[in-house]
């Protein structure tokens, strides 16, 4: 159905992040939020994409904000780089979508959605850390490369879903011997993000335990992020829910926490 | 969201959090209807890999369980939960518990009608703090062939529990709510086995599946047999169905049997209308199964079409190409292989090598009838399930099983393949064999396209009959 070859057609063609991002990046990840406002007016698509995510209902703002200056001012250092990871991934997404019932607004709802709430964890967590901070836009990117080797495959995913309860990655994994979740880490390494990234992303797949305890525990947290996110109305009707196995053991243990700080069942 | 079917059992794998704002969207009224017309014995929800749920999360699923219990007659209920989420469950439910739970897929399957026999006679503990709950499932385990030991408390049920290998299967957080009232069906070489309980009444033609009757006389089941020991007695009603049953088998040269049937509260009269019919009485199941001769008098030695004689047909000789492809694009699909087509031939099967071979099959019917059989050598078998196993294995079942999902896929290839070409047709449940001895006495000289296929240069049969 999907072969290695595919995947690597795939990863070839996931392009290296472009000069005006990079520059944009090393700024802010230098502190100077004017200078990387100045560079990242320069790409339109990026000022849209900023202009449009920071207006979304989730980042509680009460006027519309407009100015690359004013976003980078109110988002902060952290969060301003991971508005422009998040733009980033979204070079990836199709025109139009076809596995997952998808398009460019909901797909940038999904990645607010994950962003938001990651803050909220990591300010739970007490993690202050622009790398883990970072980690979560990466994660939807498991998604595109989904929709990128399945879309053509439909009828035959239904039909084998249809007799056994298989998700996409047992899939990938089981005919090409690497996951969506590698996939993400090798997109993680060809735009240059710092290896924690990849190996959050790794972990947060609940099948594949990180060695290293807190990073582990970030994937457990992520992993139930992603199925709590994936949970809500609108990303079941577009077919998300299912895409990977939920590994409720992985997560369980602190699911405790993770209901309080997102207040689940009040 | 779609049920995953085994064996006649249908299950619902939701993930993540269940709330009364996503429950509605995993549900849609198609889903609704596409689980009706499974027609499955049972319809579970599996909660394994639910975090969180809340009452309003599970009412879709229980209003879905609702209509298909009064559509097809199922059983319904949860799955796959802890003591959490059971004590939950029931206190959500408390005065409405109008269906089944089941710890895990596993116990579900042991009150599974279409398990009967497969496996029985287990050693089974179980407990409930509910008596009448114990009795219940003491009594449905023993109709299905185990050995059910009741504790009578708690704290008896975690001694015994804790014995090692004392017991096949330890079951309790378990729920019998109304069972299922399907008239239970199982397949024996080419006899199909209905069991009958209690008082057989009007209620026997809304519980009997007039259409998977139909269908299995449609692709050639000659035999047809009604456990009746359980049953206490019949009235009118039940005898003029089951004489309307042997009239339309008769057209078909198939035959009906009852075995164990007792005439202490029916009217000995009845046996002589139900004889005068074409049905034939028997003390016990083994007087039938047991003597071939009787079996190959009573048609059951080969599955066969009385009512078309000729063995392939124009239709579905046109239609071979779609066949093959559908063949052909599952193997490619599970294994990434190129399959190729080597040979092909009109003739009785021919199986060159019989040793570690196993075989599927699955039959069609509707505008065309048909059987499409696959024989695999066991390893190659493996190979071409490795996508669905996931895993190294040896275990013969869990490789049979998983080529009848093989195969099961193969059919639903091919119906929608047909379906493009506006002729439609449904599928049977398929079956596995575990050499091809047993195949052949299925098949017994019947003919029909044989085409030799290969995929990395190693082959297997493709074999389309009536």
């Amino acid at each position: 159905m999907i072969t290695k070859n595919k995947i690597d057609d795939f990863i070839r063609k996931v392009p290296p992040s472009p000069r005006i991002l990079k520059v944009t990046l090393a700024f802010l990840n230098n502190g100077e939020l004017v200078k990387a406002a100045q560079i990242a007016k320069e790409d339109l698509a990026l000022s849209a994409y900023l202009k449009d995510l920071v207006n979304k209902p989730i980042y509680g703002f009460r006027t519309q904000v407009s100015e690359i200056s004013q976003i980078f001012g109110i988002l902060g250092v952290a969060k301003s780089q991971q508005a422009v990871y998040n733009y980033m991934v979204t070079l990836l997404s199709p025109d139009k979508w076809k596995l997952f019932k998808l398009n460019k607004s909901s797909f940038h709802n999904l990645q607010a959605d994950l962003t938001a709430n990651w803050q909220k964890i990591l300010a739970f967590l007490e993690i202050n850390d622009k790398e883990i901070e970072n980690a979560i836009t990466l994660l939807p990117a498991s998604v595109i490369v989904s929709e990128a080797l399945f879309s053509e495959k439909i009828d035959d995913v239904n039909l084998l879903r249809s007799v056994n309860q298989i998700d996409l990655n047992s899939i990938l994994k089981r005919q090409c011997g690497v996951d969506l979740f590698d996939i993400c880490e090798q997109i993680a390494t060809k735009w240059e993000m710092d290896e924690k990234v990849g190996l959050i992303i790794q972990a947060s797949s609940g099948v594949k335990p990180a060695k290293d305890e807190t990073i582990n525990n970030l994937g457990k947290w992520m992993h139930l992020l992603l199925f709590y996110v994936l949970s809500k109305p609108n990303y079941v009707d577009a077919g998300l829910n299912d895409f990977i196995d939920f590994q409720i053991d992985y997560a369980q243990d602190v699911y405790d926490d993770f209901s309080r700080v997102l207040e689940i069942g009040n | 969201m779609k049920a995953t079917v085994k064996n006649g059992v249908g299950v619902f794998s939701p993930q993540g959090f269940l709330d009364g704002n996503n429950s509605p969207n995993l549900l849609s009224v198609e889903d609704i209807e596409a689980t009706i017309k499974l027609n499955a014995n049972m319809i579970l929800v599996s909660l394994k890999k639910v975090v969180f749920f809340n009452r309003n999360g599970l009412d879709a699923f229980v209003k879905m369980f609702a209509k298909v219990k009064s559509k097809s007659r199922a059983t319904v209920g949860f799955c796959d939960y802890d003591d959490k989420k059971f004590h939950a469950i029931v206190r959500f439910y408390k005065d409405e518990l109008h269906f089944c739970l089941f710890q895990t897929q596993e116990i579900a399957s042991l009150f599974a009608s279409s398990y009967k026999n497969k496996d029985a006679d287990k050693k089974i503990l179980l407990f409930s703090t509910d008596k009448s709950q114990s009795a219940a499932m003491a009594i449905e385990l023993h109709d299905n062939g185990h050995n059910p030991i009741i504790a009578q408390t708690e704290e008896e049920f975690k001694i015994k529990a804790k014995t090692p290998d004392a017991y096949d299967i330890v079951i309790q957080n378990t729920y019998l709510g109304q069972m299922g009232q399907k008239v239970a069906t199982r397949v024996t070489g080419n006899a199909i086995i209905y069991t009958v309980l209690s008082f057989l009444d009007a209620g026997i033609g809304e519980t009997f599946d007039i259409s998977y009757h139909n269908n299995s006389l449609n692709v050639g089941f000659r035999l047809f047999i009604f456990d009746a020991y359980k049953v206490l007695a019949m009235n009118v009603h039940a005898l003029n169905f089951f004489s309307k049953l042997s009239s339309s088998a008769a057209e078909y040269n198939a035959t009906i049997c009852f075995v164990g049937l007792t005439f202490e509260k029916t009217p000995i009269s009845f046996k002589e209308t139900l004889e005068d019919s074409g049905i034939m009485f028997f003390d016990k199941m083994d007087d039938i199964l047991k003597n071939k001769e009787l079996l190959d008098e009573l048609g059951a030695s080969s599955v066969s079409n009385i009512k078309s004689k000729h063995v392939l047909n124009k239709v579905i000789v046109s239609e071979l190409p779609n066949f093959i492809d559908a063949t052909v694009s599952t193997i490619e699909m599970m294994t990434n292989s190129k399959a190729v087509k080597e040979t092909a031939k009109v003739a009785n099967i021919s199986v060159s090598d019989k040793n570690d071979k196993i075989a599927s099959s699955i039959g069609f019917y509707g505008d065309i009838d048909g059987m499409i059989i696959l024989v695999f050598p066991t390893e190659i078998a493996k190979k071409a399930c490795e996508l669905l196993i996931g895993e190294e294995t040896d275990d013969s079942d869990m490789i049979l099983d998983t080529l009848a999902e093989l195969v099961n896929i193969v059919g639903g290839k091919v119906k929608s393949l047909l379906f493009e070409e506006k002729i439609n047709v449904n599928i049977t449940l398929p079956r596995t064999y575990q050499d091809v001895d047993s195949l052949l006495e299925v098949i017994q000289n019947k003919k029909g396209v044989q085409v030799d296929l290969a995929f990395d240069n190693d082959k297997f049969i493709f074999f389309l009959t009536r």
